[in-house]
């Protein structure tokens, strides 16, 4: 992979590398693309791609209300909270 | 199976055994929630198969009230707040966690020592890994320090732990087991699974997680297939194995011809492609199940952001290692425009390949056996298997993950000091075909036991 691919990748990635960074994954990147290129060596003209092992139909049910009284649970876990709000820097 | 009654010796004396091993990031005791589930009056109330009966968790499948760190920085100090479908199977039937056992970050490694948060050794050599991402999980079973313990297995992690410390692991069908409180790497591919160190147990505590669940829409109920078995599949040709698995393979070979199978050579052409489409397709789908990590609803967030998008990018810079930010990076490259005909969809055909290719072998033979990895436990460090060649040693794992198959790693022999483990793998539903047949190899080729294994409490 090209450097401008890899920073291109971790910016959609969100990912934020150090140069260090950088210089070390890009090798192991390069590595793993060269190896899935052995994939071309294969005729899939007349295959259809598999995305489950197992689906059967598509799996539906009733749209019924339910009560999850986990709120304050949940809110709890976010690194910083105030009444009940999940708090995060200024966005504007 | 062991029943404990003095729970609080019983953890203290796993936690004394387990400081050469590292198996476990928490005990039970470590946390109100785990030290209600050990002193709860209910546990000596009824008697049931697993009543009283410990296990072991993998640290990426959800307990209430106990930590759910993924082998990650990024979750160390997440508290689940609520159970694994499978875990609330287990409690319900009497089972009690133990406490949560290391992986590689995320499930991602065959060796656990891509954890963030310990090192776990293998404990029949402590200088070697126990095998992964499930590592702590069998380390933990062949210690002693209990008699099952769940994992995951994404393409291999529940069968190359078992293999590499000499006990069961089974990969069930894919949808079986729920995957509802398992923290998601690749969904398309990944199942709970189970290591333990009898087929009884591994089939008891199966018959236990196993149904459809309403909270996963993938998982199926169980449709027994026929347990008979006649003939067993091997791969023809060289295999590349290390003189201690070749071993290991010949034995078990025999084996089975002694227990009355036949053996059927046969050839799967795609396992050459099998690697490249699993990782393929296990990176894109990972690049999309860790978008969620950013640093807002929990998790690690970064002390040194100015602004939202900082805050997101330098949370999962900090939070994530290197082998998950490697898997992030090429899982995000192979989904982008214009790319994804070369490598996702390409992966995603070459797996219906996979599939035609086993429907045929199963055509023609009842089961098919391979060795679970090419080598036994590597040493940690540089000196063993760097990550390009542990995953290209992958190879005969990530089959059965590609095809949806159930399969069973077992343990058939010990060669210089370390266990060696062969796979059985069986078509869908036919679990019961795989433990018939490893009830009937253990006759011929009984588990070694691992030195210095904890008995009794």
């Amino acid at each position: 992979m090209e450097q401008d691919d890899l920073i291109i990748t971790a910016a959609q990635a969100q990912l934020e590398l150090s140069a260090e960074e950088e210089g070390r994954l890009a090798a192991a990147v390069t590595e793993m693309l060269d190896y899935f290129s052995k994939m071309s060596e294969v005729d899939v003209d007349n295959l259809a791609p598999t995305t489950h092992a197992l689906v059967t139909d598509n799996a539906l049910r009733t749209d019924t209300p339910n009560q999850n009284n986990n709120q304050k649970e949940l809110v709890d876990r976010a690194p910083d909270n105030e009444n009940n709000f999940i708090v995060i820097p200024n966005v504007l | 199976m062991i029943k404990i009654k003095d729970w609080r010796s019983y953890i203290s004396s796993i936690r004394e055994k387990d400081k050469d091993i590292n198996s476990f990031l928490e005990f039970a005791d470590d946390t109100s929630a785990g030290t209600g589930l050990i002193s709860g009056e209910t546990l000596l109330s009824r008697e049931t198969l697993l009543s009283r009966v410990p296990f072991g968790v993998k640290d990426n499948i959800a307990v209430t009230g106990m930590r759910l760190t993924c082998g990650s920085k990024m979750l160390e100090n997440f508290v689940s707040p609520y159970d694994a479908t499978a875990v609330a199977k287990l409690k319900a039937a009497g089972a009690v966690p133990a406490g949560k056992t290391n992986l590689d970050e995320f499930g991602m490694g065959s060796s656990t020592d891509n954890s963030a948060l310990a090192v776990t050794n293998n404990p029949w050599d402590l200088s070697r890994v126990c095998g992964g991402s499930s590592g702590g999980s069998a380390a933990a079973v062949a210690a002693g320090l209990v008699p099952f313990a769940l994992g995951t297995d994404t393409g291999g992690s529940v069968r190359q732990p078992a293999s590499f410390c000499g006990v069961y692991g089974l990969k069930p069908t894919y949808g079986v087991v729920s995957r509802f409180g398992l923290v998601a790497y690749a969904s398309s591919l990944e199942v709970c699974g189970i290591i333990a160190d009898t087929v009884e147990t591994t089939r008891e505590v199966f018959n236990i997680i196993k149904g459809k669940d309403g909270n996963d829409q993938t998982s199926v109920e169980h449709l027994p297939a026929s347990p008979e078995a006649e003939s067993i599949a091997v791969l023809s040709g060289e295999l590349g194995l290390s003189s201690e698995v070749m071993a290991g393979y010949q034995k078990a070979v025999d084996g089975f011809k002694a227990s009355g199978y036949g053996i059927i050579e046969v050839e799967l052409p795609m396992l050459e492609y099998g690697i490249a489409a699993y990782y393929t397709i296990a990176m894109a789908e990972a690049s999309a199940n860790l978008a969620r990590y950013n640093g807002v609803r929990y998790g690690h967030r970064s002390a040194s952001a100015e602004g939202f998008d900082d805050l997101v990018r330098k949370s999962r810079d900090e939070g994530f290692g290197d082998e998950v930010k490697l898997r992030i990076l090429l899982g995000t490259y192979v989904l982008r425009s214009g790319f994804q005909d070369q490598y996702y969809t390409r992966a995603q055909k070459i797996r219906t390949a996979v599939r035609n290719e086993f429907d045929k072998v199963f055509g023609r033979a009842d089961l098919m056996m391979m060795p679970t990895f090419p080598t036994a436990a590597f040493r940690h460090g540089n000196s063993g298997l760097d990550q390009f060649q542990q995953k290209l040693a992958d190879k005969f794992t990530v089959a059965a993950n590609l095809a949806g198959i159930p399969a069973l790693s077992i343990p058939v022999s010990v060669e210089n000091g370390l266990p060696v483990g062969m796979q059985l793998m069986a078509p869908v539903f036919a679990e019961e075909r795989l433990f018939a047949a490893a009830d009937k190899l253990a006759l011929q080729l009984p588990p070694a036991v691992c030195p210095g294994k904890m008995e009794g409490f």
